[in-house]
């Protein structure tokens, strides 16, 4: 990992087509620009986590059989 | 060609039921996936792995359950689909379930988007903003009132 310091107003290049500017400092908070190619996708980092972690909760689901309205077939679970 | 699921037995699959998923899924392993019905009345199916018989996910059509629901698929994503319009795009959200009703969650803000003619898959991250990983799933109907899904993709059917 690559830790660097920069002041309000400064970039940061990755290579030629991405370029991150810290555009406002406040506090605990750091406002962030990011310029780059529309195919590459940015997201906040703890989003991604928090899908990742649904979709390996739901793949662990102790489940059998999930639940189906009663009525249209045979009444064979209250569940 | 079959999945020996772990979860479900012998599972027959024909060859235009296996979607490709390039990028997999978010953080799980794995590129091949199908979806698997237990019955035919069901709101829910399973989006089971080809490659690894130990892991599926229950997915639902989000629209059964939040009539209001909006997908909105970025440009980079569709590209990768190869989808030209909304019409070719089955939409799926993955489901958490648990023990009892009222403690199913489902993903409205990470969806699964199918091209069925194409076999591709993809999830993506809605561009409609504002919705959960974890939204309630019975928050607005309850079971009784959930129609069967109708999918838009072959789906192999599961006897067990």
């Amino acid at each position: 990992m690559l830790v660097i310091t920069r002041k309000a107003g400064e970039r940061i290049c990755l290579g030629d087509e991405i370029t991150i500017t810290v555009m406002e400092i406040s506090g605990s908070s750091v406002r962030i620009g990011i310029d780059a190619p529309s195919d590459v996708p940015i997201y906040r980092h703890e989003i991604w986590e928090s899908i990742k972690e649904e979709n390996r909760a739901a793949a662990q689901a102790n489940v059998q059989r999930l639940p189906t309205p009663r009525g249209r077939s045979h009444d064979t679970s209250s569940t | 060609m079959h999945i020996e699921s772990t979860r479900f037995g012998t599972i027959e699959l024909s060859d235009d039921a296996v979607l490709e998923f390039r990028d997999g899924l978010i953080g799980l392993p794995g590129k091949r996936w199908a979806l698997i019905a237990q019955s035919d009345d069901t709101p829910f199916y399973w989006l089971h792995s080809v490659d690894d018989p130990s892991l599926a996910l229950p997915v639902t059509s989000p629209w059964l359950f939040f009539p209001d629901y909006e997908a909105r698929v970025a440009d980079d994503d569709a590209a990768a689909l190869e989808l030209d319009g909304p019409e070719e795009a089955s939409i799926f959200c993955v489901v958490r379930a648990a023990s009892r009703l009222e403690d199913f969650t489902v993903n409205l803000l990470a969806p699964v988007v199918i091209h069925a003619a194409k076999r591709l898959g993809r999830q993506v991250i809605n561009e409609a903003g504002g919705y959960s990983v974890r939204a309630p799933l019975f928050a607005e109907v309850e079971l009784q009132q959930v129609e069967p899904a109708s999918p838009g993709v072959p789906v192999a059917a599961w006897a067990g």
